[in-house]
Formats: C-alpha cells, structure tokens, sequence
C-alpha cells in the first residue's frame, strides 16, 4: 500500500471513529423506541472500510472511550461502560464489524452480500451482548432477550436496508 | 461476607465526593447527565433482589426478598455507580489532547501498533467530531424547511439523513487528505514534546495509600 493510499485510509478511518461516536447521539424519532444510528454506522465502518481498516476503526473508537473520553452512548466513558452491563454489546462490535467486512468483501461489494453481511454482524452484535446482559444482571435469558434485543429488531432491520442503499451510492463517490 | 464491602465502598464515595467538590463541579447537575444509567441500576438492583437466595425477610405468593439479596444488589449497583462516577470525574477534568498523549505512551511498548498513527487518528477523529454535529444540525435544518419530517418510510428518512452528512463529510475529508499530502505528512514526525508535571510520583503514592485502605476495610 503506497503512502498516499494510507493517509487517506487513515483520514477515512479517524472519520469513521467520529461517526460511530456521534452516531450515538443522533436518533431518528420513530415509534416507542427512537433509532439510534450507532451500530448503522459501525456496520458501514466495515463494508466501506473493509476488515483491516474497519477493525482498526472500531478499536480506536473503544480505545478512546476506555481512556475516559466522553465517546459511549449517552455521553460516558471509562472502563466501568466497557465492563459494566452493556459492555457485550460495544466488545461484540469488534468481530461483528471484521467479520462484516469479511463476508462483504469475500461476496464482492454487492448489495445482497451487503445486506447478508450486516445481518451475520448485527447477529454477533447482540451474541456478545445479550449473554453479558444476562450475567451481569443476573435476568433470566428470556428476560434479557425482551430487554435487550427484541424492542431493537424492527430498527435494525430498518437501518441495514438503510446501510445497504448509502454504501451503494458512496462507494463510487469516495473512491477506494 | 458480601456486606464486608460495603464501608470501603462508602469510604470511596466520600473520596469521590471530596474531588468533585475540589473540582469545583456539581455533584447533582453530573448524576443529572447519567440518569438513564441510574435508572439501568435500579433495574440491577430489584433484579438482583428478586434472585438471590438466604434469609428471608418479605414474602408474597412466589416473590421472595432476602437480606442477602437486598445488600447484593445494593453492593452490585452502588459499584457500577462509582466506577462510573470516577470516569465522569476523569473526562470532565482532563484535556483531550493530554488523553492523546497518554494513549500514544502507554502504546509505545506494544509491538505491531503504530503508536503515532494512532495518536494521529484519535485527534483527528476528535476534531471531526463537532464539525460532523453541525454538519448534521444544517442537514436536519434544510430537511425541516422542505417538511421532510412529515415523511413517513424511516428507511427514506434515515437514508435522507445520513448519505448528504456521510458525502459532505467525506469531500471535506478528501481536502484534509490533499492538505495533509501536500505538507508532506508522514508517520516518523517529531511529536510535541510530553511533559511530566512533577506530581506524578506523590499522586501515585496517594493513590497507592487510597486502594491500600480500601483493600483493609
């Protein structure tokens, strides 16, 4: 990779980092449960990113959350999100966004394969984060799968049809 | 056993309370900006209540409540809050770019990770950070004055959100990108120098004393 390609790579990375930690506060108000576009955004990372790059992003993005920069959800930081109880979900988003990005670029960049990508990460989102759910808050399992997963299906489902038409267009306009 | 914790946890919060007063900072105004997380706690807490099993103290048809479960639960959930509470105290009192540094020193003795490039990305990624909520702002503004909050599909209103901020965002990305080349950016940059205060070493023998008691207590 010549050092032009990886200056810009690392710019489009840092862009992604501060996406996903904005994605947080910027929520579409529909229905009881608004919809919040972080993990939209986590899943473009990868697919537009691809897995190396995506991977690095989302790292970052933990990493400066775990050294107390106000970067999680609701404003907060610090190791006592990362390991409190909806920390699964925010160290799920490390193989969900490399193998997103695997399954998308081992499909080629179509929107289908974009679309079963997104779905296999949002799957390993909730697997990592659903069980941490469940130990932490010692709920049984169907009462961690009704607060932490079932009230999100609806939007996510909505978000990765979203995701799959945004990485369409953008492709071509940024050009990697 | 379990209640065996409970004066260091206090012991702590007083700790706590004492830095937030030195730093000048509203106690009620900061447990205001984590309301959700406490309301997250107390869910924890009548969770735990329910579960655990010992001495019973209350109980009505299949709903049991012990001692031992109502001082786990209160334990449990009072430590989420202070250690959430100690990351409030950090963000809210130290310089990004000193939290820069700090990553960039601790990276150094890791093999394989660009300890610079990180540096780099994480003050870059700080900086884009407000200019993308105004950005964000404007577009939901100029979708306001086309009534585009009447539309119904959220997938439309999703998409109508986020591919202008995603393209603005990415064209002013590419001109950083065409700056950063044209002043000849490279990794090996001699960084601003990182300098230590003088405080560190009786603020580590403080901090050793405070987690010395607690373990004692």
């Amino acid at each position: 990779m010549n050092s032009s390609k990886q200056l810009r790579m690392t710019v489009y990375t840092s862009l992604f980092v501060a996406f996903i930690a904005i994605g947080a506060f910027i929520a579409i108000p529909i229905g009881p449960v608004p919809i919040v576009l972080q993990n939209m955004f986590i899943l473009l990372a990868g697919i537009i990113l691809g897995p190396v790059w995506g991977l690095a992003c989302v790292a970052i993005y933990l990493l400066i959350g775990l050294a107390g920069l106000p970067v999680f959800a609701g404003g907060t930081s610090g190791i006592g999100k990362l390991f409190g109880p909806t920390g699964g979900y925010l160290l799920g988003y490390l193989p969900a966004v490399f193998v997103t990005a695997g399954i998308s670029k081992g499909l080629g960049r179509k929107m289908s394969s974009d679309i079963t990508a997104m779905l296999i990460g949002s799957l390993i989102i909730y697997a990592a984060g659903v069980p941490w759910l469940k130990v932490v808050t010692s709920m049984t399992y169907e009462k961690a799968l009704a607060v932490g997963m079932y009230p999100f299906l609806i939007g996510d489902a909505l978000k990765i049809i979203a995701a799959a038409y945004i990485a369409k267009i953008l492709r071509p306009v940024i050009k990697l | 056993m379990l209640s065996a914790h409970l004066p260091a946890c206090f012991f702590y919060f007083l700790i706590l309370l004492l830095f937030f007063k030195k730093a000048g900072l509203n106690f009620f105004a900061t447990l205001n900006s984590i309301k959700y997380f406490i309301l997250l706690l107390f869910f924890i807490f009548i969770a735990r209540a329910l579960t655990v099993k010992g001495d019973i103290i209350f109980s009505l048809y299949d709903i049991t409540i012990t001692e031992q479960s109502l001082t786990e639960g209160f334990l449990v959930a009072f430590k989420f809050f202070l250690v959430m509470l100690t990351g409030l105290l950090f963000s809210t009192t130290t310089k990004p770019s000193s939290v820069k540094n700090a990553v960039q020193w601790f990276l150094k003795p890791i093999p394989f990770v660009p300890e610079k490039r990180v540096a780099v990305m994480i003050s870059l990624s700080l900086s884009f950070m407000p200019v993308i909520l105004k950005q964000a702002k404007e577009i939901s503004d100029a979708q306001k004055a086309r009534c585009a909050n009447l539309q119904k599909n959220p997938v439309k209103r999703i998409i109508r959100l986020v591919l202008p901020l995603l393209k603005k965002t990415f064209i002013s990305a590419d001109r950083l990108v065409f700056a950063m080349e044209s002043r000849c950016y490279n990794d090996d940059r001699t960084d601003p120098e990182f300098l230590p205060s003088g405080k560190e070493i009786p603020f580590l023998i403080g901090s050793f004393i405070i987690s010395l008691s607690l373990a004692w207590l």
